[in-house]
């Protein structure tokens, strides 16, 4: 060893050098000696960076020592500081060797990466912090003789620690409050007690192994050499006193710690035994099940459901039309081939298909007919027109019952026919010498074919239990004897008393009923050129149609307000050449023709009055209420046409003026409520909702360009609200949930299986007929 | 009449382009597995054939004509009462991506939603998209050189708060050498599930938040405590030594009240605190409102009412008259129902007389707090317009009640609780911690533990938004069992912990850098800026940009 070179830390003048110039004159002796020995005053950052290039260092410290010593030591260079030293001893240390024979203070061994440092006293707080180690060289090490400050071994990720709890700063707790936090390399072997606070999940308390034994044996007589205090040595050799604190590996961590506590483990030993092992609202609502369930589901966990409902709803066709004539139910038996049952099925509705369907009606039933959302509504007429050949259908058993009805137009000849059909005898009392009552006496025979309706007669007439009298003029005492013969009495005697206006001229005005009934009779009568026709409804349309045809030239039609002529009549009456005027009021009427409120003539040899007809009913009894609407009496009836007298029954315009067809609806509801009451029993009738258009499925049809038989009609129907087995729901159903039933009578239902149903509602949005509904349960 | 073939128009008729949320399904992905039609809740979904004509247009041929091809797509019903809630369980449920809700911020529906003269009503929160202000604070004052650095990863942090009438020392100290009453104070997590029923929540949800707290407190060493609401409490729960985590709310509608009473001899512990609820931030100057689809056999028999009726409560108690009167009577009656051993302290919405209230508890010795409610409070059930446009932002109105105190010296003594809106952008921690530093010493938080915790889907745009309804798609707000069967409690419970423990974590990443660990921040409104000089005027903090 060569000789100690002394580098002072005071100048000539015994004033302090500063760090910086310190550091200088120690590198220029180190230039010349690797044996130095530094009488610092304060000075930092000393006895790090020297090179020793494979010689021994020897630095010496005596005085004061400032912060840091031996920072930046590196390997071959030994320090040997003979007081206490300050903050960070062997602060990034990669090698030196540090002895520091008293205390040192905070930050001993921060950030070392090797190295050893041994103290003779205690240390501060944070010490062998942040220390490194890389495998390619040996691991730092620290060596205390009292006790460490706290925070000690935070962040350690490799260095040795030795806390050998002789003379301690701290007896109680010589590793100091919360050691080794974040520490996740290295170990810690510390003799005495401590207040386990170090970090848990970092470090765990072992007791030494052999070879971790050894390894500290091996080492602690130079380490007591180091420090001076050779003679601890047995006093340290006791195994039993000595403890570590080992790094826990993050895998061995992993299996350490599961984490907090699983959820189930909880619920079993905290959470239901709160409850004194039950579920916290079985007391409330006992049998509830609260289990979890998915977000799509089926059976009882579904919200809503789909039934189906076949027939649950009426198709527009029999719920507008006034005899609620199933039309859909024709088309399906024309669809299946039954052709005879669908005209047979018509004849239950109505003695007049081919007349009134087929030809006068303005067809209620298609107004509204949901086909006309692809493309054409169905041709009903047609369909009326084919029943013309079915048969009269045949009379059940006989009731024994007689009913007289007094009229045998559309009103009376459907309670007729509907009674006879039933086994009652139906007696009709008739005051002209012809059934149909206006339809044949004033509808224009270009409307209505004489040969359809008289085939249409005779086979009403071909009706057993249908008797009929003709030119009979009811009076009070014939009504009195029938009321008293028969079992019931139908009043359907219409409306034929023309309505007339008491304006100058008035004797001079035709009303249009008793025009009309001449016109289609075999002598027509004989009127003007110019014809005009007060009212412009469609009856008056009818009158000018006539007019031309038995010899007027120039036909217009008045009318105080905006003309009511519509469909067919309005279009016949302007395809001959009427016009429309109004508004006009009539003035009066001369032999030149009507004059208007204000005074001018509209020219005419003949003017006719067509504002309608009213009962004529002097015959009835005192005991058949009777209401005044318009200076006309009208019978007052319930929903089945009974009258205030309970053996009397109305029927057709003697209750309220409408379409032949709401006659014959009326007769047909009025004659099965008679027959329900001959049974004996309840009468329902008609009462089905409507089906929502929006339920059907129109995309299902293609349009047609071309129409068609009545086969193709069959094809084109909806058929809302009645299954037509098309099996489409059985096709989308996404869960096979639906299937097709047959019953033990050759029918069929459609069923959805609740296992396998998840309530999408495919079925009802796909089926053509609006079957399918879901409702919620 | 229209004719049938046409297509009518009603002032209500809506487009699909006039909803505010239109289906996008894609025909060319779609399985038509029909998950999506099954669970929409509001059964606006339906499968739909269209019919599409292809004419035949070639020039050169003679042949002309259509022919048709019919096609099937999931569709919206476009009626008002059935419109699509965007809530998107359909796009759930899709095995094949094929559906989602799209918003459309150009709806006409907002025009229509008055069908039969009913105002809108719905559930959730205001509609107010955006950051708010809270999300706008930041924290300033970084402690680097300046103070001993702190490292939240490492060092142990103290982040309770205190409930209840705090002494000061000289008082504390006298009555205790005198043996005198002591006001009961309660050490407890500063962010507090607020108040929200068993009813207005399904029972799969409260009993798993209360699951989730009763964890957070017994396995992870979180004082957690959650409020009740006014829809009373199951008698097993009371009875349970889970009772310590409630905050037991009397409201105007007193329902379930008398099945507390019931079980006060039954009680193992006390509960945390009682509230007294005379306002909320939602709708203020409303009751609670339970609709009656919400009104189930079991919430009937808990509230002691017929089932299946409208819940209103009314918007006063009806037997206080002033406010001196409501603090004694009330905060009086509540006290010594537990003998003076649980703190009582009132709810009130956000408003500009909040001062009054807070100077009329200073003078009482039982309060024990005052929690406001700001104006982006969430509920169960209001009308749009009390949850749109009344109330008062919470920021400024706790900030002064908050100086007020200290203009008294009683800021210690009586703490503030703020809520409403808190966590409406998911930053919940930041949010809290910044009302904290404003002067709160904690927050209640209701629609922020309901998305995080059950994934409630309601947002800002009005999406779902039909807890009044009972039809929860998540099965957080419905009373029907087939709905609130699809929320597992234990989920729940463990979405609570590790809600909580998030915001443990970063409580701790935001007090460290402020170098506070052994107590919150409380008042700490130094460490705030906010780059807003109006704001930064308003709440007395530093602007900042």
């Amino acid at each position: 060893m060569s000789k100690a070179i002394i580098v002072k830390g005071l100048d000539e003048n015994g004033q302090r050098i500063s760090s910086k110039d310190f550091e200088e004159l120690i590198q220029q002796a180190f230039a010349k000696s690797k044996n130095l020995k530094l009488e610092t005053y304060g000075q930092h950052n000393v006895a790090g960076r020297l090179k020793s290039e494979g010689k021994q260092v020897s630095i010496t410290i005596d005085g004061p020592c400032g912060q840091r010593l031996g920072s930046m030591g590196m390997p071959g260079t030994r320090i040997v500081c003979n007081n206490s030293a300050s903050d960070d001893v062997g602060y990034l240390n990669i090698g030196a060797e540090i002895t520091v024979k008293g205390d040192a203070t905070n930050g001993v061994c921060n950030a070392m990466a090797e190295g050893k440092v041994y103290i003779g006293g205690s240390i501060g707080a944070r010490g062998l912090t942040m220390t490194k180690w890389n495998p390619d060289y040996q691991r730092p090490e620290l060596w205390v003789l009292g006790s460490t400050g706290d925070s000690f071994a935070e962040f350690n990720c490799g260095g040795i620690a030795v806390v050998c709890g002789i003379e301690a700063k701290n007896p109680a707790n010589i590793l100091g409050y919360r050691p080794c936090i974040g520490m996740v390399g290295g170990w810690i072997y510390y003799r005495g007690k401590i207040d386990n606070s170090y970090a848990k999940n970092n470090v765990k308390a072992i007791i030494p192994d052999d070879e971790q034994w050894q390894w500290l044996m091996d080492r602690m007589p130079n380490y007591l050499k180091e420090i001076g205090r050779p003679k601890l040595l047995k006093k340290l050799s006791k195994r039993s006193e000595w403890s570590m604190l080992n790094t826990i590996a993050p895998q061995e961590r992993a299996l350490m710690f599961s984490g907090p506590m699983p959820m189930a483990e909880f619920k079993r030993k905290i959470w239901n035994p709160g409850f004194g092992g039950g579920d916290p609202i079985r007391d409330l609502a006992p049998g509830l099940d609260r289990s979890p369930i998915g977000m799509v589901e089926t059976g009882d966990l579904r919200r809503k459901k789909p039934f189906w409902a076949n027939r649950d709803k009426a198709a527009p066709c029999a719920y507008y039309c006034p005899v609620h004539i199933p039309t859909i139910d024709r088309l399906r038996l024309l669809r299946e081939g039954k052709e005879a049952e669908a005209y047979q099925m018509l004849m239950e509705y109505t003695p007049l298909p081919a007349s009134v369907c087929g030809a006068v009606c303005p067809n209620l039933c298609m107004q509204n007919c949901s086909r006309q959302i692809v493309d054409e509504k169905i041709d009903v007429q047609m369909l009326g027109r084919a029943a013309r050949e079915a048969k009269a259908p045949k009379a059940a058993k006989s009731l024994k019952k007689k009913v007289a009805i007094i009229g045998g137009g559309p009103g009376g000849m459907n309670a007729a026919w509907q009674l006879a059909r039933h086994g009652v005898e139906a007696h009709i009392f008739e005051k002209d010498t012809q059934l149909g009552g206006k339809l044949a006496q004033v509808i224009p025979w270009e409307r209505l074919p004489k040969a359809i309706w008289d085939s249409e007669i005779a086979r009403f007439m071909s009706v057993p239990n249908i008797k009929v009298n003709f030119g009979v003029n009811m009076t009070k005492e014939k009504f009195a004897k029938l009321k008293k013969d028969y079992d019931h009495v139908i009043v359907a005697v219409g409306t034929h008393q023309p309505r007339t206006i008491p304006f100058p001229g008035h004797e001079r005005v035709i009303p249009a009923l008793d025009f009309l009934k001449e016109a289609k009779s075999a002598k027509p009568p004989k009127i003007g050129k110019q014809v005009v026709i007060i009212g412009a409804g469609n009856v008056g349309c009818d009158v000018a149609c006539e007019a031309y045809r038995v010899g007027a030239e120039e036909v217009i039609l008045v009318d105080i307000q905006k003309p009511l002529a519509f469909g067919k009549e309005k279009a016949a009456a302007e395809a001959l050449g009427a016009t429309f005027k109004w508004p006009v009021q009539t003035k009066e009427v001369t032999k030149d023709g009507l004059i208007d409120a204000a005074g001018h003539l509209i020219p005419a040899q003949t003017v006719i009055i067509s504002i309608g007809d009213v009962p004529a009913l002097k015959f009835l009894p005192d005991t058949v209420e009777v209401i005044t609407v318009g200076g006309a009496g009208w019978v007052k009836c319930d929903a089945t046409g009974l009258t205030s007298d309970q053996k009397i029954s109305a029927v057709g315009d003697v209750e309220r003026p409408g379409l032949a067809t709401n006659a014959l609806g009326a007769g047909k509801n009025t004659a099965e409520a008679i027959v329900a009451r001959f049974k004996g029993e309840e009468y329902k009738p008609f009462a089905k909702d409507l089906i929502a258009q929006c339920n059907l499925t129109p995309a299902h049809y293609l349009p047609l360009t071309t129409a068609s038989t009545a086969e193709q009609e069959a094809e084109r129907c909806m058929s809302c609200g009645t299954c037509r087995d098309c099996h489409l729901c059985e096709t989308i159903c996404p869960t096979q949930a639906i299937s097709r039933q047959k019953l033990p009578d050759d029918s069929y239902r459609y069923i959805s299986d609740d296992s396998k149903c998840i309530a999408c509602g495919f079925c009802a949005d796909t089926c053509p007929c609006g079957i399918w509904v879901l409702q919620p349960f | 009449m229209v004719s049938i073939r046409s297509i009518s128009s009603d002032p209500g008729s809506l487009s699909p382009n006039d909803l505010p949320w239109i289906i996008e399904h894609r025909e060319d992905r779609c399985t038509l597995c029909g998950k999506c039609a099954a669970v929409c809740p509001v059964n606006t979904l339906k499968l739909t054939y269209m019919r599409k004509r292809m004419p035949k247009i070639v020039l050169s041929s003679t042949e002309r004509g259509s022919s048709y091809k019919t096609f099937v797509g999931i569709r919206q019903n476009t009626d008002v009462g059935r419109r699509c809630i965007g809530c998107g369980s359909c796009a759930m449920v899709c095995p094949n991506e094929a559906i989602h809700p799209t918003h459309n911020k150009t709806d006409r529906y907002r025009f229509q939603n008055t069908k039969g003269g009913e105002a809108p009503k719905r559930g959730g929160r205001r509609n107010e998209p955006g950051p708010t202000l809270l999300d706008k604070i930041s924290f300033n004052r970084i402690s680097m050189l300046t103070d001993p650095a702190l490292d939240a990863g490492r060092h142990e942090f103290s982040m309770n708060t205190l409930l209840g009438r705090v002494l000061p020392p000289e008082e504390f100290i006298r009555r205790q050498t005198t043996g005198e009453w002591i006001p009961p104070v309660r050490e407890i997590f500063p962010f507090i599930i607020g108040s929200m029923s068993f009813g207005a929540l399904s029972p799969n949800m409260w009993l798993g938040l209360l699951q989730g707290v009763a964890y957070c407190n017994e396995v992870l060493g979180i004082p957690v405590v959650m409020a009740t609401g006014e829809g009373g409490c199951p008698p097993w729960v009371l009875k349970s030594p889970f009772l310590k985590y409630i905050i037991l709310q009397i409201a105007s509608g007193y329902f379930g009240w008398d099945e507390i009473i019931r079980a006060i001899p039954e009680m193992q512990c006390d509960p945390a605190a009682i509230e007294i609820k005379y306002g909320q931030g939602a709708k203020p100057g409303d009751g609670g409102l339970l609709m009656w689809y919400k009104v189930s056999k079991l919430i009937a028999r808990l509230r002691g009412v017929p089932e299946g009726v409208d819940l209103p409560s009314p918007p006063v108690h009806q037997t206080l008259y002033s406010i001196e009167e409501s603090v004694m009577k009330m905060i009086q009656t509540m006290s010594m129902a537990f003998n003076f051993k649980v703190p009582v302290y009132p709810k009130i919405s956000g408003s500009n007389s909040a001062k009054s209230v807070l100077n009329n508890l200073v003078r009482n010795p039982y309060a024990g707090a005052l929690m406001i409610d700001g104006i982006d409070g969430g509920t169960g059930a209001a009308y749009n317009v009390s949850m749109d446009a009344t109330g008062h932002p919470i920021a400024s109105n706790l900030r002064e009640c908050y100086l007020d105190l200290c203009a008294q010296g009683k800021q210690n003594e009586i703490p503030l609780f703020a809520a409403g809106g808190v966590g409406k952008n998911g930053n919940i921690t930041q949010n809290g911690m910044a009302l904290i530093m404003l002067g709160a010493s904690g927050v209640h938080m209701g629609k922020f533990i309901m998305q995080s915790a059950a994934g409630c889907l309601g947002n800002e745009q009005n999406r779902c938004n039909v807890c009044n309804l009972g039809i929860c798609p998540k099965g957080i707000t419905s009373q029907n069992p087939k709905i609130y069967r699809r929320l597992d409690p234990d989920r729940v419970a463990e979405r609570v912990a590790e809600t909580f423990m998030s915001i443990q974590t970063e409580m701790k990443k935001v007090m460290a850098p402020l170098g506070r660990s052994q107590s919150l921040p409380i008042g700490m409104s130094d460490a705030l800026g906010i780059g807003d000089k109006d704001a930064a005027e308003r709440l007395n903090i530093r602007y900042v940009c």
